[in-house]
């Protein structure tokens, strides 16, 4: 993870009354170290970005194809849990925003507060991530291979070609964005460890802004997948 | 904030030949294992690509010795076939894709912009270490019984052989991040990193073309990170996105594969249009000709890069619409590189030309790489590459601008910086032997070659019919030449280390900060003082700011003219983002 | 400190996008109830594409961030538009060099041997048209061909 290893101050080697504990001897200011973790993070973001691409153009691809299929098989999705965990995720983007708000105008305390809300809605993100999947997993709507419909309105799927395709796209996208979504409760945890250890300030908040825009980015995916896999 | 600038007390340039350099100030193996200089870290990439390189060139070696006689000479099919595989993957994507970037980009790009260092050094290190991991889980796919798909691992027949498959596609999966943090380092370091006064039209040359790399690296690079992970999952759950039996579409794993790996060919050929500019610019002494459209180019040609993947594709059952689309969009990247060969040659027109042996792999760059783009448009055209498809005429047009041009380039680069790293000049005469030798024995490895495709000698078989046999037995001598060649430049490289004659602080007269304003063997942390740039890396015309002093005053050894140093920035920081 | 890395954002603005954000989700379930046809899912990408938007401007701050961290951006959404598009071009005309399938294969080379068959039925003296039809040497088909040139 860029944002682990980048910015984490480095003991300094010169003992300067003006320089800065978080400032590494390679970098001329503050503002030049916190530019740059900024530009590295936007360029991590677009990796990210450019990775779900592949599946994103694996399900226009098959859309495009099959397009029936996918009307049916999204038809089995849940939508009020989908627009549910829609909802919990936008949430806990408002929670990072004031976070960072909240850090720039140095109140600590709400800032770890709303690091800590997020945590709990990214949570409950997955927790109802869980409760689809195994809804699933019960009826048989396991990804490509093992793919056999059964029950309640799986049923029906049975008989409707290429719904394996649906359904490893499905799983493949939300399985790799809920590996995002428990990265980011990782960071996120440790970002409100060092809050609550008094690292950051007004004066340095980087890692809360850069693990901000990572979550900011896994709210993004979610918000194409959710009307792609759950809506049309 | 003043003395941020000069950390500890330093050696000044020239002064102190035995002062404290990047390589004695710590020696322990530890301080090498936890390096973050990006110094120390070129070094390291660069004795584990060399591991690298002579591992997948003996297997070159060992494929060409097969190929000597039209029949089974040395080994069975199946064993062949794990030959060329494991020298594309080891090649492709273990040696020339990390190659220059982490070597002499690691090494010489901050040094050429004025920073102490890359902007994440602890990343630059993590990017080494993820490099080993994917090494390592090479070797397990050897261990595992191997990989015979080709470096490609074309759906479905990559998922139904052999149990080394899903090894190597993890080796790749996590290789890729090697590269994504060295071209995210870079593009950062390029951005925020740069001296006072080195703007952007002031960079040299090989920094735009890592610019330029890192950009199609930090794009391209995850999505073949994905289409490995999909490959993987395709294996394990059969998710039938690939395997035409479940229904998926093999030919949309080929669309994967390639948006990265058309673009990774402009990772390997990219650093070596920059070393290239260096180069001719230094060895003909004259500023270099339309800095600004060979600059432009590189970056042309990463952005064009992504949009001609599909010319890989032309027979594999892809829609006529979008072979031609793309066939169009492929001539479109040789204007890019056609400026920047004819760029060069002006360059080198009424240039004081200095044949020294970086020069020598400059000028059969030139040569190599012309017929590796000639070739690659006559491949370009969409009815000419059903002919030629997956026939020698392939291997050998990219064997010429892989090794003709990236592989020459970095040796060109790593001769003509070689005493900026290890302090000590290689042997001018062997070197000029071994850069005739490979010239020699490239030519003759891969020009009867493309006679071969074009008569219809189809890639990847062991054996073949008997009227291909004069032309393979010429190819299998020429690579026994370029073996030759490449060994000898191992053996005095290695001979230097030791024995090499002490090299002076710009043994060639360079105008580049790195030459310039660095000690003979770089500082720990570079420069003494930061400088202040105030021309640009070329400007061998602009004679008394160069060179300082009237004419004939600041001659050097060998009446070589050495450009002055740029003078110190001012202490207080003066650059306003 | 300069005010293009640090601009803290109000907290009203924050709320509003939020109340933005929940609206056009409700919005997007609503309208996935309405049958649309054809409209349904370009009317459900362009609303996720504006709460994209509304998340990347503000919530990340880019519309008030350096230029540069934009230009990134774009250009990374740029290429995956590139991805898209350009693989859609060819899964869209799949097909369209013919059916190539193994058994048409087969007729395909009937048919030929069938044209071919034909072919050879007509006089080959009839498709003699250019000079080079002709032999170089004037040997036994000298006269007939030399008759065919008056003709």
């Amino acid at each position: 993870m860029a944002t682990d290893t980048d910015i984490a101050p480095a003991p300094t080697e010169t003992d300067h009354h003006d320089h800065p504990a978080h400032l590494q001897h390679h970098f001329v200011s503050s503002e030049q170290q916190f530019d740059s973790a900024k530009l590295g993070m936007w360029l991590f973001l677009i990796t990210e970005i450019l990775l779900f691409s592949a599946m994103f153009v694996a399900y226009a691809v098959y859309r495009q194809w099959h397009p029936e299929t996918f009307v049916a098989a999204s038809e089995t999705l849940n939508v009020t849990m989908g627009t549910i965990n829609t909802i919990v995720l936008l949430t806990s983007s408002l929670t990072v925003a004031l976070s960072i708000h909240y850090i720039q105008k140095d109140e600590v305390k709400k800032c770890i507060y709303n690091l800590g809300a997020t945590l709990v809605l990214a949570g409950g993100f997955m927790v109802i991530k869980y409760f689809e999947y195994t809804s699933k997993f019960e009826h048989g709507a396991y990804p490509g291979g093992m793919f056999d419909p059964h029950g309640g309105h799986y049923a029906q799927l049975a008989d409707v070609p290429f719904a394996s395709q649906f359904f490893s796209i499905y799983f493949v996208m939300t399985g790799i964005h809920g590996l995002h979504v428990i990265i980011g409760m990782a960071v996120i945890g440790w970002v409100a460890v060092r809050a609550w250890m008094g690292s950051f300030s007004s004066e340095y908040y980087t890692p809360v802004e850069l693990t901000g825009l990572y979550w900011h980015l896994v709210d993004i995916v979610w918000i194409f997948l959710f009307p792609m896999l759950y809506l049309i | 904030m003043s003395t941020d600038t000069q950390n500890t007390a330093v050696a000044q340039p020239d002064e102190h030949e035995e002062g404290e350099n990047y390589l004695n100030h710590e020696t322990s193996v530890w301080s090498w294992l936890s390096t973050k200089d990006h110094k120390r870290i070129g070094v390291l990439y660069c004795v584990t690509l060399a591991l690298v390189f002579l591992a997948a060139g003996v297997l070159a070696l060992v494929m060409r010795a097969e190929l000597s006689g039209p029949g089974e000479t040395m080994m069975a099919n199946d064993t062949y076939n794990q030959v060329f595989s494991m020298h594309g993957i080891m090649m492709v994507f273990l040696f020339l894709v990390p190659s220059i970037p982490a070597i002499l980009g690691n090494f010489v790009l901050p040094m050429q912009i004025g920073a102490k260092d890359v902007a994440f050094p602890r990343l630059n290190l993590a990017s080494w270490y993820v490099y080993l991991a994917g090494a390592t889980l090479t070797i397990m796919a050897l261990l595992w019984g191997g990989v015979d798909t080709g470096w490609t691992f074309y759906t479905p027949y990559s998922k139904t052989t052999g149990g080394g498959v899903l090894w190597m596609t993890s080796a790749i999966f996590v290789a890729g991040f090697a590269n994504i943090f060295t071209g995210l380092n870079f593009i950062v370091t390029i951005h925020k990193m740069r001296a006072p006064g080195m703007t952007w039209n002031r960079l040299p040359l090989f920094v735009w073309g890592m610019y330029a790399t890192s950009i199609v690296q930090v794009l391209a690079t995850p999505v073949i990170g994905i289409t490995m992970v999909l490959l993987i999952l395709e294996q394990v759950l059969q998710i039938g996105i690939f395997d035409p039996s479940l229904g998926g579409d093999p030919v949309l794993f080929q669309h994967f594969f390639w948006f990265y790996s058309h673009p990774a060919v402009y990772i390997m050929i990219l650093p070596a249009f920059g070393i290239m500019s260096e180069l001719i610019a230094t060895f003909s002494r004259s500023r270099i000709f339309g800095y600004r459209a060979i600059a432009l180019s590189s970056v042309a040609i990463a952005m064009l890069g992504f949009l001609v993947w599909g010319h890989h594709m032309f027979v594999s059952g892809q829609s006529v619409v979008s072979s031609i689309v793309f066939s169009l969009i492929t001539y479109l990247i040789g204007i890019p590189s056609g400026i920047k060969v004819f760029n060069w040659v002006a360059t080198l027109y009424k240039g004081s030309i200095w044949l020294q042996t970086p020069m020598i792999y400059a000028l059969s760059f030139l040569f190599l790489f012309s017929i590796g783009g000639f070739t690659g448009i006559m491949v370009g055209v969409l009815s000419v590459d059903v002919h030629l498809h997956d026939t020698y005429y392939i291997v050998s047009h990219f064997h010429y601008v892989m090794m003709g041009g990236t592989v020459v380039a970095l040796l060109g680069g790593m001769h003509y910086w070689w005493p900026k790293i290890t302090g000590r000049m290689y042997n001018e005469t062997l070197g000029k032997i071994a850069a005739f030798l490979i010239f020699v024995g490239f030519n003759l490895t891969f020009f009867p070659q493309l006679v071969l495709g074009a008569k219809g000698m189809p890639r990847r078989y062991a054996t073949y019919a008997d009227r291909f046999t004069e032309l393979h037995q010429l190819s299998t001598a020429g690579s026994g030449v370029l073996g030759v060649g490449l060994f000898l430049v191992l053996g005095y490289a290695l001979w230097s280390l030791k024995y090499g004659e002490k090299a002076p602080a710009n043994p060639w007269g360079a105008a580049t900060l790195e030459w310039t304003n660095v000690a003979a063997l770089p500082d720990p942390h570079n420069f003494k003082r930061t400088p202040l740039i105030t021309r640009g890396p070329y400007d061998f015309h602009l004679a008394d700011e160069v060179f300082g002093g009237g004419d004939g005053e600041a001659d050097g050894d060998q009446g070589l003219r050495v450009p002055d140093a740029a003078p110190a920035a001012p202490l207080e920081p003066s650059r306003d983002a | 400190m300069s005010d293009d890395g640090h601009h803290i954002l109000p907290k009203a603005t924050l709320l509003k996008v939020f109340g933005g954000l929940i609206f056009l989700t409700v919005l997007t379930v609503a309208v996935a109830y309405v049958p649309l046809g054809p409209l349904a899912v370009p009317v459900a990408i362009g609303i996720a594409a504006t709460k994209a938007t509304l998340v990347v401007l503000y919530f990340m701050a880019l519309r008030y961030d350096n230029p540069v961290n934009a230009l990134t951006f774009t250009i990374g959404i740029i290429m995956v538009m590139v991805f898209i598009t350009f693989t859609m071009i060819d899964t869209a005309f799949r097909g369209d060099m013919g059916n190539v399938d193994r058994q048409t294969m087969g007729e395909i080379e009937r048919e030929q041997e069938a044209a071919q068959q034909q072919q050879e039925q007509i006089p080959s003296e009839q498709l003699r048209v250019a000079p080079a039809d002709y032999p170089d040497d004037r040997g036994a088909d000298a006269g007939a061909a030399s008759g065919d040139g008056d003709s």
